[in-house]
């Protein structure tokens, strides 16, 4: 009993630091963003300034990124934590995302809408999923093993649907041109700055759903030993399909964003970055919520410093991969997880 | 419908290399209860090793063996630091050195060797292999089954392929009878029971992991000569079919891998003949992803119905995940 006193005591200071730099990123953020709004295009600024500094951009870049990739990782490591499924079907909700919020958007709704249609659709989408599928498979008593590879063959299923759904070609979420605005050392779009507030705010929601709320407690409860959970009285089916439509909701909030951010979207958009989510959520500690975040933030850091250190930009994924491959190496219970976990 | 077409994929190198793989991963799962994830990575590092190896002038034997180590060296270097994991991080390790292998070997960093991401083209690295057989030059007919004697997908591809298919096994049908194999099969039920008698976990992990990481290397070169070296043929999708045709057959046998191959190509092909029949207004482009998604259906049904696939003992897979 003390000893877990002690661990969530500990968890908690951790958790500070960690609202504490989310704040800090989003305060810049919406500096920037206020910046980017007030301060007029400046026609003479060339592409990349002069002031600017490329190890800073490169660095925002960086964060920019990993927010996203957090956003869509949180997910991935809750569903871990409460049910012990490696869901390698995470990346098609990412991509369910962003096309619904293109058919939305090709339906005439604005870009918001379109956005909030996509994430109840994913959070539809996670609900159908447990109830159709993974609940029958914890009733069966199918082994975790197994049901990673019913993830493997739900993610061929989901990324050919996909495909057939919006096509093979590259598409726009929106077809109006950014326009980069300078501020000091960065130079982001107002739109950037949105997505990164909009991910800073849903993140901060995860984290205060966690902490603060019974259904959270209850979450973490699940995370940490399901019999004991179910022992306690709660209801641990209800949490998971909660887990379940959280995670695909939060994955097709990314979906649209990173389509944003990238300018393209198509139906490989969350298949490419499946594995950059394992990395985020195994570097934190598998199962950890805020462990997949720092991790998403240090795994986007790395990537986008690769664009500019690797000997080739497009290595820029296998270093990641290398990380992830170290960090099993040094500390395979990655920054948060605990060493009993890794058995 | 053709049944020709499928016949013919049945016995085409494709399939022996598939098959060869998929006897690999069963070293890997079946045996040893390994999840290796990346088995196009090390089929990838045997067709890089012999492909390189041979455009560059190095004689055919030498280049194998080359391939070979180059499997050996990959192996125990993904399974220094994961194989004393839980499984699952065996699993994304593994699938993370795979993507590690392919987009080097398609990133510009190395265009000089292996060619980027259009690869080593055919007549760069085939020729050696196809000077040795002894078919004449010619497309050959034989019952249903047309194929050229000497060239790309070839009888003597064929023939080749479906021998190594043959000898490995073989081998896995001894080594599974062995005392080594038994130690294996109790690693795979029971990690810590194999450790109390004594044995060396980790070693014996390595040793199997070694071997099925060769095999499908090998495979990696059976495929090349009937394709060509292309980093983006091999990716995640492809060690999913190879798990796919495993799992179909049934782990843990001596058949399993190889029923499971043919299988999965004949379902394959019948699929992409009959999607346009049964939905007429399908376009032409879609006929890959339907064949595709069907697979992935499959999977998930053989997994929730059927885990031990056709020729599986319910017993023998019964994974403590």
């Amino acid at each position: 009993m003390q000893q877990s006193t002690v661990s969530s005591l500990a968890r908690n200071t951790v958790l500070w630091r960690i609202v504490a730099i989310i704040a800090i990123v989003a305060v810049l953020a919406f500096m920037i963003a206020q910046a980017a709004q007030a301060a007029p295009s400046q026609a003479e600024s060339p592409a990349i300034g002069a002031g600017e500094n490329r190890l800073l951009q490169t660095l925002l870049n960086g964060v920019i990124f990993g927010l996203l990739l957090a956003l869509a990782s949180v997910g991935l490591s809750l569903i871990y934590g409460t049910t012990g499924l490696s869901n390698f079907a995470h990346g098609e909700q990412v991509t369910f995302g962003a096309a619904s919020a293109f058919v939305a958007v090709s339906a005439g709704a604005p870009l918001w809408a379109a956005i909030i249609i996509a994430v109840f659709a994913g959070a539809a989408s996670g609900w159908v999923q447990d109830v159709l599928l993974w609940k029958q498979l914890r009733k069966r008593n199918v082994p975790h093993m197994q049901q990673m590879i019913v993830s493997i063959g739900l993610a061929l299923v989901l990324i050919n649907m996909m495909q057939i759904w919006i096509g093979p070609d590259r598409l726009r979420l929106s077809t109006e041109s950014p326009v980069k605005k300078h501020f000091g050392p960065f130079a982001l779009t107002p739109q950037t700055a949105m997505s990164m507030l909009i991910c800073v705010i849903a993140l901060g929601a995860v984290a205060y759903f966690l902490m603060r709320t019974r259904l959270g407690r209850a979450t973490r409860a699940v995370s940490d030993n399901p019999a004991l959970a179910a022992a306690t009285g709660i209801s641990v089916n209800r949490v998971i399909r909660v887990v379940w439509m959280m995670a695909a909701g939060l994955a097709a909030l990314a979906g649209p964003l990173l389509a944003l951010y990238g300018d393209t979207l198509d139906f490989t958009l969350g298949s490419r970055i499946l594995l950059l989510m394992f990395a985020a959520v195994t570097l934190g500690g598998l199962g950890h919520p805020f462990g997949a975040a720092i991790g998403a933030l240090i795994i986007g850091i790395v990537a986008e410093l690769a664009t500019v250190y690797a000997p080739t930009p497009d290595l820029k994924y296998a270093a990641v991969m290398a990380i992830l491959i170290l960090t099993l190496l040094v500390r395979p219970q990655g920054i948060l997880g605990r060493k009993e976990r890794v058995g | 419908m053709d049944f020709n077409d499928i016949l013919q994929i049945i016995i085409s190198p494709t399939t022996a290399a598939f098959a060869l793989a998929a006897i690999g991963l069963n070293f890997h799962y079946g045996l040893t209860g390994l999840l290796n994830m990346g088995v196009a990575g090390f089929m990838l590092i045997g067709m890089y090793g012999y492909g390189i190896s041979v455009s560059h002038g190095v004689p055919a034997w030498l280049a194998l063996i080359i391939a070979i180590v180059g499997a050996i060296l990959f192996s125990l270097l993904l399974g220094w630091p994961t194989l004393r994991l839980r499984g699952d991080y065996f699993a994304i390790v593994t699938i993370a050195a795979a993507e590690i292998v392919r987009i080097i070997g398609r990133s510009q960093w190395l265009k000089d060797w292996t060619g980027g991401n259009t690869g080593i083209r055919g007549k760069d690295f085939k020729g050696p292999f196809e000077q040795l057989s002894p078919f004449p030059p010619r497309l050959i007919r034989v019952g249903p089954f047309q194929f050229h004697g000497t060239l790309s997908g070839s009888w003597w591809l064929i023939l080749v392929g479906w021998v190594l298919v043959g000898v490995f096994a073989l081998l896995f049908w001894r080594l599974n009878k062995s005392p080594w194999g038994r130690v294996l099969r109790g690693i795979r039920e029971d990690e810590d029971a194999v450790r109390s008698l004594g044995k060396n976990v980790y070693g014996f992990k390595m040793q199997a992991l070694v071997i099925g990481g060769v095999i499908s290397a090998l495979a990696g070169i059976v495929w090349a000569h009937g394709n060509a070296i292309s980093p983006d043929s091999m990716g995640r999708t492809t060690t999913f079919w190879i798990w796919t045709m495993l799992l179909l057959g049934g782990a843990a046998t001596v058949f399993g891998p190889i029923l499971g191959t043919a299988l999965f190509w004949a379902i394959y092909v019948a699929i992409k003949q009959l999607a346009p029949i049964v939905l007429p207004n399908l376009a032409s482009t879609q006929v890959e992803p339907i064949a595709l998604a069907a697979v992935g259906f499959g999977l998930i049904l053989l997994i929730v119905f059927r885990p031990q696939g056709i020729l599986g003992d319910k017993r023998e897979i019964a994974l403590n995940g």
